[in-house]
């Protein structure tokens, strides 16, 4: 019977060890400062409302202070509701929310949030109306046509105006410098005035010339030097920065893959973009392909940050993607006489799961209100309410040395891409998979046929869309 | 087969025990079995089995996190699906095809690796050994950067020493030929623990059995084939059983990789990544789990055949 | 060996010296060997230190040196500008600037052919404008040609501050120390309850006959098979009503119960073992706990190094599942989120993303060195005391 007790004394080791684990982590008993524990749902606590951020924007080290001070001061203000910050990263963020949606863990606000972050967990936002209703939230300090911009087809409104981001024509002035060449458009309809004197169109041809003339080999010679050498090119003209094809593609007009009856399309414009492109990168090379664009030369995607791209096309929250001084803003080309400035647009939404809706819609309208000028000039979003607008831009050019022209982006932001170029598809995820694939393919091989291509994506987006009933 | 013969020979043969007569000590010895095996047993049925039958029983319902309460039961469905889905052929047919050129270097490089480690002849040792196993302490995020970066065409390293003795590098990671060949170059990298496993049981090979063999006149190479090797045997079984199951469920590499880029023509869409994407991009965790579950069985398969060979080249210290 | 025996004195002599010069050149070559492989192995690290070191505009550069190096910069007007080597002959005129003039139309104040050290302050496609560090007030000097094709004067330049900066962690208010020990607590912890769990395990599977023990062992072989992914939903869903979720319990407990990969690795160790001692001692009359603590422990115990040092390394490679439930608390997550996280910010700053790579290794690296003499020095069983 002795071994019997030695191998109880065994098991009670073992299980003391457990004990210590429990009761003694440091992570179980110490409660960080700021942090609160599970609330209970009595009212004597407070309620906790747990923000969810990383979906768009917000996970960036500068975004990270403006946003706990707004959640400190919200803290302060507010006795009745603990708001929690929680930062995940942006590319696991819709990992870690889906897995926490799923085993019924789920936050109660999620943002800054995009037209894309959201269509990715379509149906499960909150209609805020009955919300607005019954706080009495005043909604005519927005635009009503903002506003309508986040009714869902089913007719709940899942979101607020918060901030817009128009994209642009980022240009290096060095580099313009460089070659000889005159600055880009900063209006719509003003005309370019190419190093011959002569004043052309502000449109996609015009933009090749000057691209081709800004894209420089290792030995200097320019894209259109016969002596060019596309192994070794340390300069690009032009790159559509951070976005996918869709995003590149709106350029050339606003359009969608999806028609009114579901069936999958591949637009004239959007087919002309592709082989434009296409021919940009691997014929006339004033436009980097998938090897360049990795490589350390355009640090790994950040053409433009990287100080060897001469212009690019992004949008307003990149304006401290490149750090030097020497940069400022253009408007978009045109092409068949029509300018698309894409449009992003980030607000916050509840979740329907939440079971502090009216806690978090408290929240929400902070937010909104009391913090949307700090947030807003941590994300480098443009307030949706014009009333703003004008005193925002004034802080943002404390960023910057040099003075941006920002009345481009005031500009731009009247071209949107209507429909959305992040509008939803039937089958989302996996119809965006799908163009994804097709992106990469013909960005990083050459030869591809575009046509044959965009053929093909048609009839697999056609099986996807009809997968979804 | 003779040397160690002669050097196994007494621990091979084992007298067989008479059924019958220790039937109160086999239940002792089942007892005390059952006692040490209690940890996993009680381990397995609280963090495991429940998550599992979870997973099947999600494989036989429509489970979407997007409309959660309209999830219902839909018995075989997901599975019939996969019979009709293309991906799910062809991202298998890719991930056998990685299995194929990977498995066999994934077992014969380590055990060489190692070798060499346990070679008398080479000193600092313990520097060596740490420095081949550094790879793998190195996170996955980090070590998918760092390959990114050294491989790619224009601007990495790789293909710059290549250039410098007059080699044209290929485009690692952009060709749907050589990404294979890149993928395999940074598992097999980052492959660590095979070295070391392997190499902590070359180590505890007894000495006197080198010795005998010596006596036999064996060479270094008679002595590794027929001492080394055997000895090593169940470790290298381990190593292989993992390897298979690591090369079935291979996706996290090229996902991170890719992630932002894409990866040439979908080349790299394997099984588990397809499996991944279905999870959690799709939130089609339904269909994802019955993905899982086929691939479970597959493992399985493969396992249980493995398992079947062993008796025929694992030398083992006891057989059940 | 039998011939040296039978050779006279002298000649053994020389034949022992011949012997230890092929012992001497047979390890010097093996190592050699060795450390040939292991520079091709390490490249990549080469990769990360060197970067590591890098200025930002350095990696940008596609002409600059592969090993961490700055240009020399002169600072002129406000600007730092390039130093470039410039030589000046019949194809590359170059004029000093007189006046403020077109600089053609200064014909006669051309320099004289040679090659200048200048610093470049306003790039031209076919031309450039230089000013000389050495006599900035001598004026501008218009030089034709392609300043691509220049080479600058690269020094080798470490830039140790990046290490300084990555350990700050500047998106976070706490700094790399608290990853590392994050991490190293939740190792040590899941250290020891493995360790205890695995052996008592692999003990049973290797040591005892269990009716079923075969299904049973292919039973716990079998919880590797399913992809972790499909698990960690259920699994997550499970700690949320514990209550788990933000603290370091999901990652540490499961282990105080074995798992697959540690208990098939030593059982397959155990195998390797011959089971002559226990006999011994059990006929000695040890019980099975006796048996497990003086015969197979220290047998074992090589394996269980190699166990702790898995451990070890697994916490500091696990990704997803401290993410999912850490999530709420950046201060207690371990060392492999924050890297990922710090890249994910840091995206576009090569450097640092390596000098936290490789500030991460260093400690598992130490210690996995040091923990090896237990391995040799453990390894002493050679076989049954008879």
């Amino acid at each position: 019977m002795k071994k019997h007790l030695q191998v109880l004394l065994g098991l009670l080791v073992v299980s003391s060890l457990l004990l210590v684990a429990c009761g003694g982590t440091p992570a179980a008993n110490t409660a960080a400062p700021g942090e609160a524990t599970t609330a209970p749902e009595e009212p004597s606590g407070p309620v906790e409302v747990r923000w969810f951020v990383g979906l768009g924007a917000g996970a960036q080290p500068e975004q990270l202070a403006g946003q706990e001070e707004v959640v400190a001061a919200f803290n302060e203000a507010h006795d009745d509701i603990e708001l929690v910050l929680e930062i995940v990263q942006n590319d696991v963020a819709s990992d870690t929310l889906s897995t926490q949606i799923a085993a019924g863990n789920a936050p109660d606000i999620v943002g800054p949030v995009g037209v894309e972050g959201s269509n990715l967990f379509t149906g499960l936002f909150a209609d805020l109306q009955p919300l607005i209703d019954s706080s009495g939230y005043d909604l005519s300090v927005y635009d009503p046509a903002t506003v309508e911009f986040y009714r869902e087809p089913s007719g709940a409104l899942t979101g607020l105006p918060f901030a817009v981001y128009p994209s642009f024509i980022y240009y290096n002035t060095t580099l313009f410098d460089e070659a000889g060449l005159e600055y880009p458009p900063h209006s719509v309809g003003d005309p370019y005035v190419m190093p011959d004197g002569t004043e052309v169109d502000w449109d996609y041809d015009t933009l090749r010339e000057i691209g081709m003339l800004l894209t420089v080999d290792a030995s200097g010679n320019d894209a259109t030097n016969e002596d060019f050498d596309p192994a070794n090119i340390v300069q690009f003209g032009y790159h559509t920065q951070f976005t996918d094809a869709r995003g590149e593609a709106t350029q050339f007009g606003a359009a969608s893959f999806v028609d009114g009856s579901g069936n999958a399309v591949i637009p004239d414009n959007w087919r002309a973009y592709f082989n434009f492109t296409n021919e940009a990168v691997w014929t006339d090379y004033w436009q980097p392909n998938n090897t360049y664009l990795n490589s350390d030369l355009l640090l790994a995607g950040n053409a433009f940050g990287s100080g060897n791209a001469a212009m690019a096309a992004i949008h307003l929250w990149c304006h401290g993607c490149y750090s030097g001084a020497d940069f400022d803003i253009a408007v978009m080309p045109a092409y068949n006489g029509e300018v698309t400035a894409k449009l992003h647009a980030d607000t916050f939404k509840i979740m329907d799961s939440s079971a502090n809706k009216e806690a978090a819609f408290t929240v929400l309208s902070y937010l909104l209100d009391e913090g949307a000028p700090t947030l807003l000039i941590a994300y480098g979003g443009m307030p949706a309410r014009q009333s703003l607008q004008a005193d925002y831009f004034s802080t943002l050019d404390d960023a910057h040395e040099q003075q941006i022209d920002w009345d481009v982006a005031i500009e731009m932001l009247g071209y949107p891409d209507n429909p959305n170029h992040q509008s939803n598809m039937p089958n989302f995820a996996r119809a965006t998979e799908r163009i994804n694939e097709f992106q990469s393919l013909w960005r990083g091989t050459a030869g591809v046929d575009i046509d044959a291509e965009l053929d093909a994506l048609q009839t697999d987006l056609q099986a996807i869309f009809d997968e979804a009933n | 087969m003779a040397i160690s013969e002669r050097v196994f020979g007494s621990f091979r043969r084992k007298p067989k025990e008479p059924r019958g007569r220790l039937t109160n000590l086999e239940r002792h010895e089942t007892r005390w079995g059952l006692l040490f095996l209690s940890p996993w047993i009680i381990g397995f049925l609280v963090f495991i089995l429940l998550p599992t039958l979870a997973t099947l029983v999600f494989s036989f319902t429509d489970f979407n996190i997007l409309h959660v309460e309209d999830t219902r039961f839909i018995w075989f469905d997901n599975y019939t699906r996969m019979l009709n889905d293309p991906i799910v052929t062809q991202s298998l047919v890719r991930t056998l095809k990685f299995f194929v050129m990977a498995f066999p270097l994934a077992i014969i490089i380590p055990i060489a690796i190692s070798a060499l480690l346990n070679s008398e002849n080479l000193r600092f040792r313990r520097l060596f050994a740490t420095l081949f196993y550094m790879p793998y302490m190195v996170p996955l995020v980090s070590a998918v950067l760092i390959w990114g970066g050294f491989l790619n065409p224009a601007t990495g390293w790789m293909n710059k020493f290549l250039g410098s003795i007059g080699i044209q590098g290929p485009d690692w990671l952009q060709s749907t030929t050589w990404v294979y060949w890149a993928l395999l170059i940074v598992g097999l990298w980052s492959n660590g623990n095979a070295i070391i496993t392997t190499l902590a049981g070359m180590e505890s090979v007894p000495r006197e059995l080198f010795e005998a063999a010596k006596i036999e006149g064996a060479g270094a190479i008679a002595t590794f084939m027929n001492v080394t090797l055997p000895m090593v045997s169940p470790i290298i079984f381990y190593n292989l059983t993992l390897a298979s199951i690591g090369l079935f469920q291979y996706f996290l590499e090229p996902y991170v990789l890719f992630a932002q880029a894409g990866d040439p023509g979908g080349s790299t869409l394997f099984y588990p990544m397809y499996l991944f994407q279905n999870f959690f991009q799709f939130q089609e965790m339904a269909y994802g789990a019955s993905l899982a579950w086929v691939l479970f069985l597959i493992i399985l398969a493969f396992t249980a055949v493995w398992f079947g060979l062993r008796r025929f080249w694992v030398y083992e210290a006891e057989r059940e | 060996m039998a011939k040296a025996q039978s050779m006279p004195n002298r000649d053994y002599n020389a034949s022992v010296l011949n012997k230890r010069m092929r012992g001497w050149v047979l390890a010097g070559s093996v190592t050699l060997f060795a450390i040939v492989l292991l520079v091709l192995w390490l490249a990549p690290f080469a990769y990360m230190v060197s970067t590591s070191l890098k200025t930002q505009q350095q990696i940008s550069d596609p002409t600059s040196p592969l090993w961490p190096s700055a240009a020399d910069q002169f600072e002129y007007e406000g600007q730092s500008l390039d130093i470039l080597v410039v030589p000046v002959n019949s194809e590359n005129p170059a004029w000093h600037d007189v006046n403020g003039d077109e600089f053609q139309d200064a014909g006669e104040a051309s320099v004289e052919p040679g090659v200048y050290t200048l610093a470049l302050v306003t790039p031209g496609r076919e031309d450039g404008v230089f000013v000389n560090p050495a006599d900035p007030e001598a004026g501008a000097i218009h030089w034709i040609g392609r300043w691509r094709a220049l080479e600058a004067d690269w020094q080798f330049a470490p830039q140790w501050a990046n290490y300084a900066e990555a350990w700050e962690l500047p998106s976070r208010p706490f700094t790399f120390a608290t990853l590392l020990l994050n991490t190293f607590a939740i190792a040590f912890f899941g250290i020891i309850g493995t360790i205890i769990s695995c052996t008592l395990v692999a003990y049973g599977f290797s040591r005892f006959r269990i009716p079923g023990k075969g299904f049973l062992f292919l039973l716990l072989v079998s919880t590797i098979f399913l992809p972790r992914i499909v698990v960690t939903v259920p699994t997550y869903a499970l700690f949320v009503r514990f209550g788990w979720v933000g603290t370091w319990l999901p990652l540490i407990l499961p282990h105080f119960f074995a798992n697959a990969y540690n208990v098939f690795w030593l059982r397959q160790y155990l195998m390797t073992i011959p089971r002559e001692m226990d006999e011994a001692a059990m006929i000695d009359g040890a019980g099975p706990l006796q048996i497990l603590w003086y015969v197979i422990v220290p047998q074992l115990m090589p394996a269980i190094i190699t166990v702790a040092l898995f451990h070890m390394v697994f916490a500091f490679r696990d990704y997803f599942e401290p993410l999912i439930y850490l999530s709420t608390r950046p201060e207690l997550q371990p060392i492999s989120v924050g890297i990922q996280q710090f890249n994910a910010i840091f995206g576009q700053r090569p450097a640092l993303i390596q000098t936290v790579a490789l500030m991460g290794l260093v400690l598992p690296v130490l210690i996995f060195f040091l923990a090896q003499r237990a391995f040799t020095r453990g390894i002493v069983f050679t076989g049954v005391e008879k």
